[in-house]
């Protein structure tokens, strides 16, 4: 992994409070292993916020790494206001990659601003079934397309499906050779970790939590493995490190709590 | 115009060391994660996260957030335990050309005694210990100690009686009166005091109505604390005659200077390392020009705020 200052080439909002940005980072780039990988960026020089705000990859093209992020609080407003031609701070790439899409028919989840990841996965393997979840149809960007596979969802039906990610995959016809790979909120990764569980199906998910600085030196981002099996980065049993054995991990391996 | 380098090398105990500017535990890993970021070899030393007798899995989380300018965090001491660190890390640590000072947390005096015992026994590259009597986020973290003159006295004697090796007792912010605690580890037979430990601290999401962090509590670090770490080290100063090494806040050049005129000899740096792991080397760099262009030395600087007039 690599600390570098990346050119803002683009940054355009796609859907209400939405954005894009297209980061030329040659050194970044050129350690990028794949879909599921993110960067940890500093929106700014000052001290305000001391803590690096990690983004997932949205797609690599070349020198360029795009981002999809939604504004949350500061360093996404923050974001939001830079313009081509600014400079950002990022490190990375970090965490590992989702596996095993290449021989398996897959099924490709992503709620809120969990999607970046999964639409860099849709661009490795673009049969496969996408479905995406949002609250109102102000939040999505995409085509509602199930003649291709491709399903949008709303909370309140302004859009595709009414309902969330679970509403499609429930009705949808497969086989247990299946894979499914998901990013969302913790409710949403809850639930299909409960519908694998159900339906004996595989599932990779590519969770979140609050990280202080994507090395593995903090030791903050942990979540509980269900297993208890060890993993290579870190040295304790009950907990893995997100930065480093994540962010994506078999659906029976973690607990949500 | 070409400076020379400056003489950045200070003294502790019998310890020299190139430079004052150290990372501080718990923010470095055991030390070697870093080399791909780090030329490790260039700090002053590394200061290696608290390791108890047994292994601990550390806090449920979540165990961090971001504050204004600041961080808390309630890691709860994990770590793989000195059975594993004197297998794993140890061999890591021969050659490695950076002073390892070892960070050991317990939570009775048996315990801190046990492992600093198993160091003894083996021969390894680490020139000292850090005695954390501070940890805010475990009960069980030696802050029974930390609060404590007599029992820092007893437990500083306790193991300077069975070590030669560096021994630098690690201060809480977290008391009524730090100036005492440090006295206390002076006579105990420490070589030097280290402070400050993270400041208790709490976070609140108003939107959810809950703590951000699962035990409540947690440490506040980073810049938000250094007027606190600052504060510490000047009180301690004027008391003690042992070396202070000064931790607390602590992001670029000018904030090492406030610390080494506060009383610091040497310096920390912690949550800085999260955002930048370089930091410490360019934080050495700027020192070097700060020191040739005023040409002072370090040993002169200690200490030597004026008051404001
Ligand atoms: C591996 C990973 C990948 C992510 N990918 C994306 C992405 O592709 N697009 C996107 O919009 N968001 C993504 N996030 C979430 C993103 O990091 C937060 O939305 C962002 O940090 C919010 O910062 P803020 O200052 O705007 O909001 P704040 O006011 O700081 O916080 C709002 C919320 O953001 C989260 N957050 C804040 N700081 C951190 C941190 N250091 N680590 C983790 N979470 C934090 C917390 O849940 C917090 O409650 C990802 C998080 C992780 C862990
Ligand atoms: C995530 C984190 C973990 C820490 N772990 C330890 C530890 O294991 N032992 C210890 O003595 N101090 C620990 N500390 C405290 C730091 O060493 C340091 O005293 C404190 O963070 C203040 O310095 P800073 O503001 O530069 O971070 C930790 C601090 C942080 C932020």
């Amino acid at each position: 992994m690599i600390i570098e200052n990346a050119m803002i080439v683009s940054n355009v909002e796609i859907a209400i409070g939405i954005w894009q940005m297209t980061l030329l980072a040659p050194e970044v780039s050129s350690h990028y292993k794949g879909p599921g990988q993110f960067i940890n960026i500093l929106s700014a020089d000052s001290w305000e916020h001391p803590v690096r705000r990690p983004m997932s990859i949205a797609n690599v093209n070349g020198e360029n790494i795009n981002i999809i992020y939604k504004i949350f609080g500061n360093v996404t407003q923050q974001l939001s206001q830079k313009v081509p031609g600014d400079s950002l701070n990022i490190l990375g790439p970090l965490g590992n990659v989702f596996t095993g899409w290449k021989t398996k028919r897959t099924v490709l989840l992503g709620g809120g601003v969990g999607l970046a990841p999964i639409l860099n996965l849709y661009e490795s393997c673009p049969n496969s079934t996408l479905i995406i979840g949002a609250r109102t149809a102000d939040e999505h960007f995409m085509e509602h397309e199930p003649g291709k596979n491709i399903f949008l969802t709303t909370d309140d039906g302004s859009l595709g499906v009414a309902g969330n990610v679970l509403t499609v995959l429930e009705n949808l016809d497969f086989n247990d050779q299946i894979i499914i790979y998901a990013c969302g909120p913790k409710p949403m990764l809850k639930a299909i970790q409960h519908f694998a569980a159900k339906n004996s199906v595989k599932a990779q998910l590519s969770v979140e939590s609050y990280m202080g600085c994507g090395l593995g030196l903090c030791q903050g981002c942990v979540i509980e493995r269900q297993n208890e099996q060890m993993k290579k980065h870190s040295y304790h049993e009950k907990y893995t490190l997100v930065c480093m054995d994540g962010p994506v991990y078999w659906s029976n391996e973690v607990c949500f709590g | 115009m070409r400076f020379a380098l400056a003489d950045l090398s200070i003294q502790i105990g019998h310890i020299r060391f190139n430079n004052p500017v150290f990372v501080a535990s718990g923010t470095f890993g055991y030390g070697t994660e870093n080399k791909e970021l780090v030329d490790v070899s260039k700090l002053g030393a590394i200061v290696t996260k608290s390791i108890t007798l047994n292994p601990r899995e550390g806090n449920p989380p979540p165990r961090l957030v971001e504050t204004p300018s600041g961080m808390i965090n309630s890691i709860g001491l994990a770590n793989i335990g000195v059975d594993k660190y004197i297998s794993d890390m140890l061999p890591v640590y021969e050659g490695i050309g950076t002073p390892i000072i070892m960070n050991i947390a317990g939570s009775s005096m048996d315990e801190y005694i046990s492992v600093l015992e198993k160091i003894e026994s083996v021969s390894s590259a680490i020139v000292g210990y850090e005695i954390n009597i501070s940890c805010p986020n475990v009960k069980e973290g030696g802050m029974q100690f930390g609060i404590d003159c007599s029992m820092t006295e007893s437990l500083t004697s306790a193991l300077r009686k069975r070590t030669e090796k560096l021994l630098i007792m690690k201060l809480s912010p977290n008391v009524t009166d730090i100036s005492s605690i440090a006295t206390s580890a002076e006579n105990g037979g420490a070589d030097a005091v280290s402070a400050i430990n993270t400041v208790v601290g709490m976070s609140i999401d108003h939107k959810t109505a809950k703590s951000n962090i699962y035990t409540t509590f947690g440490g506040l670090s980073g810049p938000a604390i250094k007027p606190i770490g600052l504060a510490c080290v000047h009180k301690v100063f004027h008391s003690i005659t042992i070396p202070i090494i000064g931790i607390g806040g602590i992001v670029n050049t000018g904030d090492v200077v406030e610390y080494i005129l506060a009383g610091a000899k040497a310096v920390q740096v912690g949550t800085a390392n999260f955002r930048d792991p370089g930091i410490c080397v360019k934080i050495l760099n700027n020192l070097d020009l700060y020191i040739n262009k005023h040409n002072i030395t370090l040993n002169n600087l200690i200490g030597s705020v004026k008051q404001y007039d």
